[in-house]
């Protein structure tokens, strides 16, 4: 539908500051549509840009267009009150003066609109039966679950979440991420992250922050294939990968699917669905030229070697094409070198160990 | 046995210091907050003027007061061509001096207040969309209140105990200028120490109620709102 994307809302920005003896620039657009997710190393600028886009700090120079809105130009600032935002800070920032209910009251009788009434918010994030109680009396998590709610009720434009669950005990957070994915199909949402996890359930989208500077922005998958960016050193790369045809298997308890037609085992306790998605880090394959055969690696999958390259002084990264979908392998110089593996060449990728994304 | 003096004296000081503490939590607020926040250099200068009266005699504070009260100086001469009275010996000028004299006990509260309100409150009430007016009086306020109420407590007490600067530009007029404090005095230097004593027991015992409530009470508070 061609008018549709005519239609489509973007956020365009330029913005720099120095501060501290280090210079951020942040210039890139993406489209006001779903989860935009913020990666980066820590005290890369995460925060700031979060900061920058909610007009918290007036250090920047430059311009912030949001849809057809002018949010920030040589000429003009838009005060934060005055854009229909809402945040979620690392910390809950509760007002302690308040009690829970009274915190969510004041963020919305005012002129905004919210989404979502409070008892609706009660309801998906289970907190019905802490309004009464003052905030003094919740746990971490409890406190943020409080504060998500109040920053959606504020939230009509756009909802900021600065690492929101990175506080949150696992319950907390099992609640908390499929209701930010539906949400942000009402509201988009920038959510930074450190989690690849959270990353790749929720966005559809990334920005790559580096030194202060956008390193890239691009969906997820394609930027942790990009190995000229600086994901590449992260320790925990890797790709995710779609399984379909599950069928739970009750006498060995495991669930069998398909990855591009070939058959893999996961170990998954209950799970409903046709198909699902899964991380393979890059350390947790294993290549071999001829199949394993006594050997408790459940998980073959025939693979082209697409690319090599060289990652560190004793390692190496291959891209290995499964039919449609990619699979990275971390491997030993040594033992590309003893294997004499070359590009395009048909090998066996073993996978050690998946993580499930849904 | 209190005359009717007295009760006038007892009035007086009443209504001074009423007045004194309105005015001082209507100006001090702001000078507060510029006081925590201002990074601009001249601000100590201001800081040490504001607490210039808790240094000072308040004989040297009453001395040049009355100097800038006396029709031959600026202030003086407009204040008289505004009014038509000079503030000298009257209680309008008393109301100015101790406005000036207990303002360092206003503001040094709130100033300590403001320092310790945690920014992060107001971020967060500006995403939601308050403006600096309601940031003030829907977060800050709040969270300040026990401060304000010791601020305006010791302000209170403090107008009540004054007696140098009323000595220098009040006098001793019945009923326009003769404070609690000064009233005391005359019963002393009449040897009248039956009244003497009525009037202190008076001023100590409120004083001690007061101070305990501020340190008990309301600091308290104030710690558990900055801590929570």
């Amino acid at each position: 539908m061609p008018e549709l994307i005519a239609n489509k809302k973007i956020m365009a920005f330029d913005l720099s500051t120095q501060n501290n003896e280090m210079l951020f620039h942040f210039k890139g657009e993406i489209a006001l549509l779903g989860v935009c997710g913020v990666f980066g190393d820590s005290g890369s600028g995460k925060t700031t840009f979060a900061r920058a886009v909610a007009g918290l700090d007036d250090g920047f120079i430059g311009q912030l267009q949001f849809g057809d809105d002018i949010w920030q130009s040589n000429a003009h600032f838009l005060k934060t009150e005055k854009r229909k935002i809402g945040m979620v800070f690392q910390e809950p920032r509760l007002f302690p003066h308040l009690d829970v209910n009274a915190n969510l009251v004041i963020a919305s009788n005012k002129k905004r609109k919210p989404l979502y009434s409070i008892a609706q918010l009660g309801k998906a994030l289970d907190f019905n039966d802490l309004l009464a109680k003052k905030t003094t009396q919740l746990s971490g998590g409890q406190k943020q679950r409080i504060a998500i709610a109040r920053a959606i009720l504020t939230a009509t434009d756009l909802l900021i979440m600065d690492e929101p669950l990175s506080s949150l005990d696992q319950h907390s957070r099992n609640i908390l991420l499929p209701f930010i994915k539906q949400l942000s199909t009402r509201l988009p949402i920038i959510y930074i992250t450190h989690s690849m996890k959270e990353l790749f359930y929720l966005s559809g989208q990334m920005i790559l922050i580096s030194h202060g500077k956008i390193e890239a922005i691009g969906s997820p998958q394609a930027l942790f294939l990009d190995t000229k960016l600086s994901l590449v050193k992260h320790d925990h790369y890797g790709l995710f990968l779609y399984v379909t045809d599950l069928l739970w298997d009750s006498h060995y308890a495991v669930m069998k699917g398909k990855i591009d037609g070939q058959a893999v085992m996961l170990t998954v306790s209950e799970y409903k669905g046709e198909s699902m998605k899964v991380k393979v880090e890059s350390r947790d394959v294993i290549i071999s030229r001829a199949p394993l055969h006594a050997s408790s690696l459940q998980n073959k999958l025939m693979v082209t070697i697409e690319k090599i390259e060289s990652i560190s002084q004793w390692s190496v990264l291959l891209t290995l094409c499964i039919k449609k979908q990619k699979l990275l392998a971390k491997i030993t110089k040594k033992s590309l070198l003893e294997l004499k593996l070359q590009e395009k060449e048909l090998i066996f990728a073993y996978i050690k160990a998946v993580s499930i994304l849904g | 046995m209190l005359t009717e003096l007295d009760y006038s004296a007892f009035w007086l000081t009443l209504k001074l210091a009423g007045f004194t503490t309105i005015i001082l939590l209507i100006l001090s607020p702001a000078l507060a907050w510029w006081l925590a926040r201002s990074k601009l250099f001249f601000r100590p200068v201001v800081e040490a003027f504001v607490a210039l009266p808790l240094v000072l005699p308040p004989t040297v504070l009453g001395f040049y007061l009355l100097l800038s009260f006396s029709p031959n100086n600026i202030f003086g001469r407009f204040w008289l061509n505004f009014t038509g009275s000079t503030l000298a010996f009257s209680f309008s000028g008393l109301l100015i001096a101790s406005v000036i004299y207990s303002l360092p006990f206003v503001v040094q509260p709130l100033q300590s207040a403001f320092v310790n309100f945690d920014k992060a409150h107001l971020e967060v009430a500006a995403t939601m969309g308050f403006n600096a007016r309601e940031r003030f009086y829907k977060i800050v306020l709040p969270m300040t209140l026990p401060s304000f109420i010791i601020a305006g407590a010791l302000g209170f007490a403090h107008t009540i105990g004054e007696f140098g600067v009323v000595l220098m530009i009040g006098g001793n007029i019945p009923g326009e200028t003769q404070v609690l404090s000064i009233a005391l005095f005359d019963h002393v230097e009449t040897l009248q120490y039956k009244q003497a004593h009525m009037l202190s027991i008076t001023l100590l015992v409120f004083s001690m109620t007061l101070l305990v409530l501020i340190y008990g009470v309301l600091q308290k508070r104030q710690r558990r709102l900055n801590n929570a």
